[in-house]
């Protein structure tokens, strides 16, 4: 009795943060300017200072590593620094989306979104669908559809059916890898028994969600679905019980033919199956597809309140280091967003804008929440008000391809045309994807452990893949330079993408001074303290 | 999301803080991360536990053995194979014959016969015996390694928190060390291809005072930006770098040469012998957990043969290790425990061989809190199923954390769940603690 007591509380919980849309600004009101009315109003009611706008060598460089994966070379830092236009950033956020290297950095970020085991390194075609679907700024419902509806006849959207292929043999990661990946919510501790702490979450949600997935199976490395078969369970109190599509929202799907097959049709089956194998063709489909009315019931009205406010967390994770809700896969009544009125409102927004992830991206980082400093001199205010920007560790590749750059005569950036400079950035981003191989994806809790520390220390391939001092390098150039205080200068521009302080530049110089006679031996170790040191490392 | 406290309320962030400034900016790393590791580490916390820091050498028996050539022999039975048992120093139990020297050191050793595991798949089951557990679809746990580094490591410690050595090619890739969902603060340094670990000698090109400057070269243009900013993540790759001249400077541990030739011969020029004392030597230093993986027991045929040639080895090496800790007067701090995926079936096959089977094996822990000479467990009389004191993963590892003095209760934060160290339930077995 006092279960059922809760749980009603629970969804009444739930209904109080499903804001009216009455009560929002107007849909036509730009998301920067919406973003910075709720960030701002919550920073003003804490009574808090917030952290001011960050300068614009840290925006570019903020900007570039977020949205295309890399630092800024020193010529787009300079050029932007010293232009005088009103609106400078926003014809750069412009340009950065519109560069072939968001696609490829997206697609990165997606699929260590969708594998988080994979470190980043999934399988080929995923991440070659995710990178097409971002350059063509597919909408994300759609990516969704061709998820989990993996149709694989289709050459175009066969890498999005890798996702349900490699989980074909395990139904319950499948279930809760859809559950949190598209709707934010980790279901996994309902398997066993309704969730302990939170009402939302039953065994029959857990088990509800699986039936709509566990039909699937291969036939001859083709993606099958069955139109028939049910899950039983046995909960912890009670009878054991036969599972009943149904979404999170309990909302329950009547399926017509939930009951097992005869042997007759059995038999049928097996023959079709065989015959499809045998032409190397994908099996029949299912005139009722469960995976099919997943995608339905997920993105039909109310229920997909979910849908719409997992993709918005996500992307403001991306871009502000924590969600609206943390953690991601924790979206419940009770654990309500920083910022409920907000997430509703870009939520309703990217709804009606047809899951337009670009936009979505686009306003997120145009905002001023987005672009506060990360200084805070005194004792920082609560993490939750966004009224100081977080440290990002970089990704294996942000931090890969940043070294190539850092590590590039800046000369050779320079007077190129942009197809010639794009063409570069993407060789430098290739050069470093084996040592990115060896770095750790951040996850959640990230911690940098001693591994990382001992590879950059005393591995070969630093010194030898990007450390080096040949023509067209950043040492080489050094090389050419008289005074050690010039070389210091340079060496924190090329690293950093500002001018070096006065410390820094006697630090350096002294350094060098001691080694007189070996200066290239100086300058590589000096470059090495540069882009180990955690004004590299992080996107601050 | 920050880890910081536990419940994460503003008072915690207050002390920190305060902590911070009386301590000063040398200690910028180690306030900055108040995990329980820190904590312990810190002055003034906990005396008491690192006092007794206490230590583990995992014997990882991969490919499962025999427990009926071993810890559980059935002489006579049908299943018993050709073997005998032997009588030991505790009146009362019997092992294997292949394990003269172990029986005259039952007294410190505690056998766990009644091992019912559930799984006899090579791959998931390494990863629930390393772990206690299977992982979930949404939680990947971490391994006792990564758990002990977690909770008996200290964040400025001059040694590897977690050492995994496993050269044999058998199996390698099915258990290797994993810090789940702990992260790479507490993945384990794995020695895979030789004894001596990568990245743990400087390169030839830079000279040690260069490497030694150029770190400092390195903490010096990081205070600035360090400097107004705060972070676990931050924290944590200053913490990293400032290990990495002890680290090295710990390389001569992993160097056998470094021992007296009397030691050496001791435990024997075998590599599964080697690396058993490598691990002494680390352990000695204040490493927390080191696993020395021997593979090749995966004996689906000519089981005798095979156990015939690797139990004298392992009998050895266990024993002199024992000897060992004992007079070093180190074998109440450091326990042995050895564990495989599984054991193998009481029935032969067809090649003389066993197979996979984990319904009724054995495990043994020795040193620490347990009691020595005890046995808990008895299966029937063939060797086919647990008759009483069964033990699971479970609670294998709430013993082995209790008697660490480690409550298996304890809990880890993945978001806001709370994950404890054992699942919900599940209990250390007290009869075998001291």
């Amino acid at each position: 009795m006092r279960l059922r007591l809760l749980f009603t509380t629970a969804l009444c919980a739930f209904t109080s943060i499903t804001v009216s849309a009455a009560d929002l600004p107007p849909a036509s009101k730009p998301i920067p300017q919406v973003i910075d009315q709720y960030i701002d109003a919550a920073i003003a009611e804490a009574g808090v200072t917030p952290a001011g706008q960050a300068d614009d060598a840290t925006l570019i460089r903020r900007l570039t590593l977020d949205l295309v994966g890399r630092i800024p070379t020193t010529a787009e830092v300079d050029e932007y620094v010293k232009s005088t236009d009103a609106n400078k950033r926003t014809q750069l956020v412009d340009r950065l989306i519109a560069s072939p290297g968001f696609a490829r950095h997206q697609a990165t970020l997606f699929e260590a979104m969708f594998n988080p085991e994979g470190n980043g390194r999934g399988s080929g075609a995923f991440r070659q669908y995710m990178v097409e679907a971002v350059k063509e700024n597919k909408p994300w419902d759609k990516i969704f559809r061709e998820v989990v509806l993996a149709n694989e006849s289709d050459a175009k959207t066969k890498g999005a059916a890798e996702f349900i292929r490699g989980r074909l043999s395990d139904a319950d990661k499948l279930t809760n890898d859809v559950s949190v990946s598209f709707f934010g919510v980790n279901v996994s501790c309902a398997q066993c028994h309704n969730h302990p702490l939170v009402h939302d979450w039953t065994q029959d949600h857990f088990y509800g969600m699986k039936m709509f997935l566990a039909r699937t199976f291969d036939n001859g490395g083709f993606l099958g679905e069955r139109g028939y078969g049910t899950i039983k369970y046995k909960p912890t109190k009670g009878p054991e019980r036969t599972a009943k599509m149904m979404f999170l929202t309990g909302a329950a799907i009547e399926d017509p033919n939930s009951k097992e097959p005869t042997a007759e049709e059995m038999k049928k089956e097996k023959e079709a199956l065989e015959k499809a194998k045998a032409a190397k063709t994908a099996p029949p489909a299912p005139k009722f597809s469960a995976r099919g009315k997943l995608v339905e019931v997920a993105l039909k009205d109310v229920n997909a309140d979910f849908f719409a406010k997992n993709i918005v967390n996500r992307m403001w994770h991306r871009y502000f280091a924590a969600g609206l809700v943390n953690p991601l896969d924790q979206m419940h009544s009770e654990n309500q967003p920083s910022h409920p009125e907000l997430l509703a409102w870009l939520a309703r927004d990217v709804a009606a804008n047809g899951y337009d992830l670009k936009r979505l991206t686009r306003g997120l980082v145009l905002s001023k929440a987005y672009s506060r400093g990360s200084k805070y001199e005194s004792s920082p205010p609560d993490s939750k008000l966004f009224a100081v920007a977080r440290l990002k560790p970089m990704t294996p590749n942000q931090l890969a391809t940043s070294l190539k750059i850092a590590a590039t005569d800046p000369a050779a950036f320079v007077g190129k045309k942009p197809e010639e400079l794009e063409k570069l950035l993407e060789q430098a981003e290739q050069a470093g994807r084996g040592f990115a191989s060896l770095i750790s994806q951040p996850g959640e809790n990230f911690q940098i452990g001693v591994g990382e520390a001992l590879l950059f220390s005393n591995g070969e391939r630093l010194t030898k893949e990007f450390l080096t001092d040949g023509n067209g390098t950043t040492l080489g150039r050094a090389k050419t330079m008289k005074e050690p205080k010039e070389v210091a200068e340079f060496l924190v521009k090329t690293a950093y993408g500002r001018a070096a302080t006065t410390d820094e530049v006697n630090a350096i110089s002294g350094y060098v001074e001691k080694r007189k006679g070996r200066e290239a031996e100086a300058y590589r170790q000096v470059l090495w303290a540069l882009v180990t040191s955690p004004e590299f490392r992080f996107s601050y | 999301m920050p880890r910081s406290s536990h419940c994460g309320s503003p008072e915690h962030s207050l002390n920190r803080r305060a902590f911070l400034g009386a301590t000063g900016a040398a200690s910028v790393s180690l306030a900055a991360d108040m995990t329980q590791l820190n904590a312990l580490a810190s002055p003034g916390v906990n005396d008491a536990l690192k006092k007794t820091q206490k230590r583990v050498i995992l014997l990882w028996l991969a490919g499962g053995a025999s427990q009926l050539e071993t810890f559980d022999p059935k002489p006579g039975a049908s299943t018993g194979g050709p073997f005998r048992a032997i009588k030991t120093d505790v009146p009362g139990v019997m092992i294997s014959e292949l394990m003269p020297k172990m029986a005259q050191r039952m007294k410190h050793t505690c056998i766990l016969r009644g091992l019912d595991t559930k799984n006899g798949d090579h791959g998931s089951a390494a990863i629930t015996m390393m772990r206690g557990r299977r992982n979930e679809a949404a939680v990947r746990y971490p391994d006792l390694g990564a758990v002990l580094a977690r909770e008996m490591g200290r964040a400025d410690s001059k040694v590897p928190d977690y050492v995994t050595f496993y050269t044999q090619t058998e199996g390698r890739s099915m258990a290797p060390g994993d810090a789940g969902f702990l992260g790479a603060r507490y993945a384990p340094m794995e020695l895979t291809n030789s004894n001596y670990p990568e990245f743990i000698k400087r390169l030839a090109d830079i000279s040690d005072l260069d490497h030694k400057e150029r770190s400092d070269l390195r903490e010096l243009l990081g205070k600035q930006f360090v400097a107004g900013r705060s972070s676990e993540t931050l924290s944590s790759q200053n913490e990293a770098y400032e290990r990495v001249r002890g680290i090295m400077a710990s390389e001569k541990l992993f160097d056998v040469t470094q021992e007296p030739q009397k030691v050496r011969d001791r435990y024997g020029p075998t590599q599964f012998a080697e690396q058993t004392l490598i691990a002494r030597r680390l352990v000695e230093a204040g490493v927390p957990f080191v696993r020395v993986g021997r593979a090749w027991w995966d004996s689906h045929g000519q089981n005798f043969e095979t156990h015939q040639e690797m139990v004298p080895e392992l009998d050895h090496v266990m024993a002199t290790l024992i000897d060992d800790l004992k007079d070093r007067g180190m074998l109440d701090d450091v326990m042995i425990v050895t564990l495989s995926e599984f054991g193998r079936t009481p029935s032969i096959n067809a090649s003389l061989g066993r197979d996979h089977f984990a319904s009724a094996w054995s495990s043994t822990i020795t040193g620490c809190g347990i009691k020595g000479g005890s046995v808990y467990g008895k299966t029937d009389d063939k060797g086919n199923k647990v008759v009483a004191e069964q033990v699971d993963a479970g609670s294998l590892f709430a013993t082995i954390y209790e008697a660490l003095g480690i409550n298996p209760e304890k809990n880890y934060y993945v978001g806001s769940r709370p994950v404890p160290l054992v699942n919900p339930g599940i209990q250390a077995i007290k009869q075998v603690l001291k």
